[in-house]
């Protein structure tokens, strides 16, 4: 166990580094790049990812995976958005969106739990489920004219770092904490790493694989709201894609698709290299297919490193 | 500290009249809105095109690269910054779908010490933030084609209705005996989808010969459009005519009427005037399109925010030019030299 622990901080000290190498690149090509709004802007834009993928590490740490991320997100900001135009106090539609998002998860948790189906194609199917209620529920059309009270929530500045970054800045300790220093952490690492011991060792292993479902839809709602917030509406068109930006941020965290392994702070780190690299290159003027490109290099060379890396430490890990 | 006083006095009764223009503003409908001019007039009512201040920088952000409209688009904004000097940076997202992606690089730009701002938003409500947040940094914004802004100030595009009005008066005009059509919509919820589609349908349903026996959304792909289109023309042999709302799914319904031996009897008409469009046409595939000239919008549009930056007062909307081509005009229409294709548009 404590071996385990050691690598893991290794890993994250590795993401780390190579966050460090992209921004020295950048940092000697634009001038721009090192300046304190540019580097709070890296991390405002960044905030939407890093919070769906505090909640995707979890799932897969506890063994699955969540593709329904981004439709969860955009429901529940129509849903909040809806609330608040009708004059729903704002409060309210927040708690509502949240709690929508958290039963989205309960409804994929339930089906790959109670129902034993799988947890890519569960959440395949929510991918379009979510979707589809969403633009039935608008006709296809935004929603527009949030209150300001609202968008002042998620406009503002706290000793000058954006709300957003605060938010999730929060979120990730309360994940933080929840992975490394609660019974409910440790039942992720076990029934990720091995389902059928954990069951034995008497892990409440359909419990737990709702509340990875019901965090990691939380926290798509919680994205929804950040969202919708700085863009003053809601759209049923919203997060096409972001399960695979998250998933993508997890791994170059060092989060095993297998289960069992991943990292909540290698993960924030995973989304800032995203958002850097999309960052520095708009700055120096490279096309965005450049951009995938570098993306997609990044990825498979974090998935190198681990390799060879849990390979030089001698065996296997979970 | 009285100077200071005054000053922040200043600031806030600016502040004020900044708050007060920015209520007075109704949401933006580029079609409707009242406060419009068309390209042609630009020169007339303002006089010509002063030569921009040296170092001049302008940003662009658009939709994505992939799809040939937003390269030409970008391909006029950089013909006229080359002619004046201006320099150009031109950004676009990774595909149609990435918003987060797109907001990212038009906040990005703004850092950077752009004097206006060229935004062909993914939605209508994508990139506001950015928006505001040029607002807040003196940073004129032009939202340019096709999406709307609501509160933006400038709007540089075509009257998304007049693609599908020019279509329909094809129909009424070569088509006297009416007959069944139908429509290929883009995505639902699009403004430029819908817009197309209601001046198609509306303009053909008064003519009362016609009868719009499907509207179907292909959300912009060629590959749903060719099912779509199979289906219809096997549920309405007698079909005489589509309309798709862009080239591409155009392009998805001659494979259909092709496949169905349908060529003589069916018209097919789209939306754009993309370079496949142009030799389907030529070929004798794809009856026409309504080329909405993006090289051309694209000067335009980099004329209109070199006029604001001068001070020019414009409207709110400037309308750029569209043309439905067909076999019979697409020599003119088809030319490389842009100056020419002015020629011909200010003669129409």
């Amino acid at each position: 166990m404590n071996s385990i622990f050691k690598s893991i901080k290794f890993r994250d000290a590795g993401t780390l580094i190579g966050l460090i190498l992209i921004s020295v690149v950048f940092a000697s090509l634009s001038p721009t790049f090192l300046t304190a709004p540019n580097l709070l802007n890296i991390l405002q834009q960044s905030s939407i990812n890093a919070c769906i993928a505090l909640g995707m590490t979890l799932v897969i740490i506890s063994g699955g995976i969540d593709l329904s991320v981004g439709p969860v997100a955009a429901l529940t900001a129509i849903l909040g958005a809806a609330m608040m135009v009708a004059g729903v106090p704002i409060p309210v539609a927040i708690l509502g969106a949240l709690a929508a998002g958290a039963a989205c998860g309960f409804v994929n948790g339930a089906l790959i739990a109670w129902g034993g189906l799988q947890p890519f194609i569960v959440t395949l199917g929510g991918l379009s489920l979510y979707r589809a209620l969403a633009l039935i529920y608008t006709g296809g059309q935004p929603i527009f004219g949030l209150p300001d009270g609202f968008r002042a929530l998620t406009n503002g500045t706290l000793a000058s770092v954006p709300t957003p970054v605060i938010i999730v800045a929060v979120l990730a300790v309360l994940a933080w904490v929840i992975l490394n220093k609660t019974p409910l952490g440790e039942y992720f690492m076990a029934i990720g790493g091995n389902p059928e011991a954990a069951r034995i060792a008497g892990v409440p292993v359909v419990l737990t694989k709702l509340a990875a479902y019901m965090i990691s839809g939380f926290m798509a709602a919680v994205a929804a709201m950040i969202l919708i917030g700085r863009l003053g509406a809601a759209e049923p068109t919203m997060g096409t894609l972001w399960e695979l930006d998250a998933i993508a941020a997890s791994a170059i965290g060092g989060a095993s698709l297998m289960g069992g392994r991943g990292s909540i702070p290698g993960t924030l780190i995973g989304c800032i290299i995203l958002g850097t690299l999309r960052n520095g290159l708009t700055l120096l003027n490279v096309q965005a297919f450049y951009q995938l490109l570098a993306t997609g290099i990044i990825i498979i060379v974090a998935m190198l490193i681990d390799k060879f890396a849990s390979g030089a430490g001698g065996g296997k890990q979970g | 500290m009285q100077h200071f006083l005054k000053g922040a006095l200043a600031a806030g009764v600016f502040a004020l009249s900044m708050g007060a223009a920015h209520a007075d503003l109704a949401p933006l409908n580029s079609d409707s809105e009242p406060d419009r001019m068309d390209w042609s007039e630009l020169d007339a009512k303002f006089g010509p095109l002063a030569a921009p201040a040296a170092g001049t920088k302008i940003g662009g952000v658009s939709k994505t690269l992939t799809n040939e409209y937003w390269r030409s688009l970008g391909q006029g904004y950089q013909n006229l910054a080359d002619k004046l000097g201006v320099t150009l940076v031109y950004q676009a997202a990774a595909n149609e779908g990435d918003q987060l992606g797109q907001l990212s690089i038009a906040e990005d730009l703004i850092n950077q010490g752009f004097a206006a701002l060229l935004l062909s938003p993914q939605t209508d409500a994508n990139l506001i933030p950015a928006v505001e947040k040029a607002k807040a940094a003196g940073i004129p914004v032009l939202n340019v084609n096709d999406a709307v802004i609501p509160s933006a100030e400038h709007y540089v595009g075509n009257v998304q209705k007049g693609n599908g009005v020019n279509v329909a008066n094809w129909f009424i005009q070569n088509r006297p005996d009416g007959g069944k059509v139908a429509v290929i919509e883009g995505q639902p919820g699009v403004y430029a989808a819908g817009q197309r589609t209601a001046g198609f349908t509306e303009t053909i349903n008064a003519s009362g010969k016609f009868q719009v026996v499907a509207s179907v959304p292909a959300n912009w792909s060629r590959e749903e459009a060719f099912n779509a289109a199979t289906t219809i023309l096997q549920q309405y042999p007698d079909l005489i005519g589509f309309y798709a709302n862009n080239d591409g799914m155009a392009l998805g319904v001659v494979e259909a009427v092709k496949a169905a031996g349908k060529q003589s009897q069916v018209a097919v008409f789209g939306t754009d005037g993309i370079s496949d469009a142009y030799a389907a046409i030529k070929a004798g595939d794809l009856t026409g399109t309504v080329d909405s000239f993006p090289v051309l919008t694209g000067e335009i549009a980099l004329e209109v925010s070199l006029r604001l930056l001068a001070g020019q007062k414009l409207p709110r909307v400037v309308a750029t030019p569209q043309a439905l081509i067909t076999k019979d005009n697409i020599d003119t229409y088809s030319t490389q030299d842009i100056a020419a294709l002015r020629a011909a548009l200010l003669k129409k």
